[in-house]
């Protein structure tokens, strides 16, 4: 069990740098197609900021706003957005993945929509290997305890 | 001037291999997580060198970026570790 950090210097930089680390992991989700990145990329920027939130915070502090049924519900979501647009194109008439097809509903021309179905899948992506990331550093540092066992403990 | 960053280059892997040696022949945990982490910063300005020496600075910055990031965040993880496991008396 990872207690709560007592040191002031680690606290104040973890409460300093999880916006910047955030804000960050949008860029590169958004940047994906002009800059080193993606969606796997950000999605592992965002849960190396839980991972600091772990270290500083604790993990209690931490499962109160990501608990691991939000990181199981947020890694599906993201797997549904990805299979979602794809078989979305599949019922348009195109291919699995084929973003041209989707001008029909988004009402732009067809470089537009794929730019924004590219878009689309990158945060389906994000979502889902951060919330993956996430499982795993729990599981690891907690060496398989869950939410049941620690409330069955209380 | 790409040749004095190509050697500046050259020069920052040579002091690698040294944080190297600290690393894993180092007397103690503490040695080894300060030569790892003295690793990690010297590979960012790496970067960044490389990226003067393509023409592509902008790109290399991102990179160089969530390198520190991880860096940082490595080596708190790897603090508090050995915190648990009782290498290091606090």
């Amino acid at each position: 069990m990872i207690r709560e950090s007592d040191d002031v210097i680690i606290k104040t930089l973890a409460r300093v740098l999880m916006p910047f680390i955030v804000v960050y992991a949008l860029y590169v989700v958004m940047h994906g197609h002009h800059s080193p990145g993606g969606g796997f990329q950000g999605g592992v920027i965002l849960a190396a900021g839980f991972v600091l939130l772990v270290i500083s915070h604790g993990l209690e502090q931490t499962r109160r706003r990501m608990s691991e049924k939000m990181a199981g519900a947020i890694s599906s979501v993201g797997v549904f957005i990805y299979g979602g647009i794809g078989v979305l194109c599949l019922i348009l008439g195109g291919n699995y993945l084929d973003y041209g097809k989707l001008s029909k509903i988004l009402g732009v021309n067809s470089a537009d929509a794929r730019s924004l179905g590219i878009l689309g899948v990158e945060i389906g992506v994000a979502l889902a290997v951060m919330a993956v990331m996430c499982t795993i550093f729990f599981a690891i540092f907690t060496v398989g305890e869950t939410d049941e066992d620690e409330g069955s403990e209380k | 001037m790409t040749h004095f960053f190509l050697i500046i280059g050259v020069a920052m892997c040579v002091l690698v291999l040294f944080c190297l040696y600290r690393a894993t022949c180092g007397p103690g945990v503490l040695n080894r997580a300060a030569g790892i982490s003295a690793i990690g910063t010297k590979t960012l300005i790496i970067l960044l060198l490389m990226g003067v020496i393509y023409g592509r600075v902008e790109m290399f910055i991102d990179i160089s970026m969530v390198y520190a990031l991880l860096n940082f965040i490595g080596c708190l993880v790897l603090a508090k570790y050995l915190e648990r496991s009782g290498e290091v008396s606090c």
